[in-house]
């Protein structure tokens, strides 16, 4: 009687937290396809494909934003990665002179406004070339974006002592298999809600992506502002409906994932 | 002994590639120095399979469909030249890029053209982010233009020494509910006492907002005895801005939401409007409108009214910056862009809805017909009646000071 009195509350729980999720996304979903929608209509009187008639046609360029974004934010991830491993490993593990220094220049970007690195980043992109490209706007997405995996992977790194690591090397294994059998799978949380702060907050930029792409390098946010700023509230909703789409999307990719990894590995480990 | 001989090749290699920059850099300016000076034939034949890109505000899909749909595909017919539109959401963000690039020497800009007025104009010109004097090297300039018109020749008080060429004229209106007003008011006194009967049914967006601004600068001619004396620039200690912010400030209680707050922008106060909750809207735009109908956002029975007063009515350019890659597709692209084709499109509510920045007089006889047959939009005041009311804008200084006024006096108190 208990348990089942403790069902129905959860059931509850998750039908209101569902309400309470999806109910901003549905007036989205009706201006997108109204045309004027009116205080104090219900439902619009009447409807209209034109806002995704424009977003889909050739020349709005959405499919070529939407590539672009997934492209930059994928790789910002990969690259995130690859930095934060490391730095993740000594900050989280080990001490040394001047570690608070550089964890604080590491978070900077998380309390410093992105306008004021992002200008001096152009400056020096400008000397170095990589202005209007896209290496030059994934780069420049690092800046953001690698706290958020940095700090997501020294939780991971304290929670393992450098004891496991040392029994196994005692019992043979070598640095790679140390890697693959111990420290991954035990950090591999930690990468993934990493990779999935990073991949939202690089989908999200705008700003840094404009100076530096000068407009040349064309992601979601890039057409989609615009519209926004400019009023245009059908065309705005309906970019934001993808953008959403995207976000959600590449989180349950990595959910997936993640969750298909761990189920192999049980299966192996069995 | 190697390592100096090494170091003597190190030098000289480096001698020789600084000397072929510098020589590059030379036959550079001479062939942009060129483009001011040699004729049409010449720059078409340059301009031949360029790709120019056009930096403008993108945030309307009629002025984006415009160029991508009208302008572009007829432009590489006719001239071969590709026009890249690429949208940005405030020119003075490509203000700031050009201007980090102007400080660090880099040649090669990617912005070829562009959209620009007012305060930008200034500032670009005054900090050297322009190519130079081109309008008289263009055509349609030469053959449909009034350079010397002084709406056209004066880009807020900023004298445009031919850097910047008129894409297309705006006048401000104001936008109201047939439906709910019968009789719109004729000037800003009457508007205030309209305000007064109907509290809580008028607001305008706060400024920095373009528009917002733009109405504050009319209800100052009004309250101050109109436009003329601030044609020339003065000093921000001599001028009296009393009266205007005198007459905000009574209007304020009567304002939306008992002008506690002002909306941040004109597409909240539009949302206002087409909500019903105020009666009117403003936009420096005469033909906004009509296309606010067409696509269902405003009202059937809306319509616009000037003031008898006289409306401020503004020029908007194009131009290309100091180190645009592709000058002369660039003065391709804007001369079509002034072509009575393309300038006539424009004009038709279908693709943008507003006013051409060509001379009427200078038309052929059968373009000038083409013209009268075009059908504005029913909101849309027509194109005499218009022109009547038309006063210049302010010198883009005084824009600053208004708006840092109109904080300290009217949002603060």
């Amino acid at each position: 009687m208990g348990i089942r009195l403790k069902n129905v509350g959860w059931k509850f729980l998750m039908i209101l937290f569902l309400i309470l999720f999806s109910f901003p996304i549905i007036p989205l979903i009706i201006t997108s396809f109204s045309a004027g929608w009116r205080w104090p209509e219900i439902l619009p009187d009447q409807f209209s494909l034109r806002a995704w008639n424009y977003v889909f046609s050739p020349y709005a360029g959405t499919w070529e934003a939407i590539g672009n974004s997934i492209f930059i934010a994928i790789t910002v991830t990969f690259v995130n990665i690859l930095l934060c491993l490391p730095a993740a490993n000594v900050i989280a593990r080990m001490n040394f002179k001047g570690k608070i220094l550089i964890e604080g220049i590491l978070y900077a970007p998380l309390i410093i406004p992105p306008f004021i690195t992002v200008m001096g980043i152009h400056l020096t992109f400008i000397y170095l070339g990589f202005t209007e490209s896209l290496i030059g706007v994934m780069i420049a997405h690092i800046a953001p974006t690698l706290p958020y995996m940095l700090r997501a992977l020294i939780i991971s790194y304290q929670t393992i002592g450098l004891q496991w690591e040392e029994q196994a090397s005692m019992l043979g294994a070598g640095k790679f298999n140390r890697l693959r059998f111990i420290l991954l799978p035990h950090i591999l949380p930690g990468i993934v809600a990493g990779s999935s702060l990073t991949i939202l907050v690089s989908l999200s930029q705008y700003l840094i992506t404009f100076l530096i792409g000068g407009g040349h390098v064309v992601t979601l946010p890039i057409i989609l502002f615009p519209f926004i700023s400019g009023g245009d509230i059908g065309i705005g909703s309906a970019y934001m409906i993808i953008f959403s789409g995207l976000a959600l999307l590449s989180l349950w990719t990595m959910n997936t994932l993640l969750k298909r990894y761990y189920k192999a590995r049980i299966t192996f480990i069995g | 002994m190697n390592k100096i001989n090494f170091a003597c090749l190190i030098l000289t290699i480096s001698i020789l590639i600084a000397g072929c920059g510098v020589q590059q850099e030379q036959a550079e300016e001479d062939i942009s120095l060129n483009l001011l000076e040699t004729n049409w034939e010449t720059i078409l034949k340059e301009a031949k399979d360029q790709t120019v890109n056009f930096h403008m505000w993108g945030g309307d899909d009629r002025y984006n469909r415009y160029i991508d749909e009208f302008i572009a595909p007829r432009l590489k017919e006719e001239t071969g030249v590709t026009l890249n539109r690429v949208a940005i959401t405030d020119t003075k963000d490509v203000i700031n890029k050009l201007q980090n690039e102007k400080s660090v020497n880099k040649k090669d800009g990617t912005v070829d053209i562009i959209w620009i007025n007012g305060e930008n104009f200034k500032l670009a010109k005054d900090n050297g982010l322009l190519w130079g004097s081109f309008a008289s090297q263009l055509p349609n300039v030469r053959q449909y233009v009034d350079i010397n018109a002084p709406d056209i020749q004066y880009d807020f008080g900023e004298h445009t020494e031919g850097m910047e060429v008129p894409w297309g004229k705006a006048q401000f209106v104001f936008i109201y509910d047939e439906a709910k007003i019968t009789q719109p008011p004729k000037s800003i006194k009457e508007l205030g006492e309209w305000i007064k009967q109907n509290p809580g049914k008028f607001t305008y967006p706060a400024p920095p907002d373009f528009t917002g601004s733009a109405f504050i600068r009319q209800a100052l001619y009004e309250t101050t005895g109109g436009y003329e004396q601030y044609l020339n620039a003065a000093n921000e200690e001599e001028l009296d801005f009393i009266p205007l912010w005198d007459y905000l400030n009574e209007i304020e209680p009567n304002l939306w939401r008992g002008g506690e707050t002002y909306p941040e922008s004109l597409a909240k106060l539009d949302q206002l409007y087409s909500n019903g909750e105020v009666w009117m809207t403003m936009a420096y735009d005469p033909g906004k409108a009509s296309s606010q109908i067409e696509k269902g956002v405003f009202p059937e029975t809306t319509r616009t009214f000037v003031l008898e007063g006289g409306t401020l009515s503004n020029t908007h350019y194009l131009s290309i910056p100091f180190n645009a890659e592709h000058q002369a597709g660039a003065m391709v692209a804007i001369n079509y862009l002034l072509s009575p084709e393309a300038q006539f499109a424009k004009m038709d509510p279908v693709h943008w809805g507003e006013g051409m920045s060509l001379d009427p007089s200078k038309l052929s006889n059968e373009d000038r017909e083409q013209l009268h047959l075009l059908d504005l939009g029913k909101a849309t005041l027509p194109a005499d009646e218009l022109a009547k009311y038309k006063v210049p804008e302010i010198p883009a200084n005084y824009v600053k000071w208004l708006e840092e006024g109109w904080f300290e006096h009217v949002a603060k108190r």
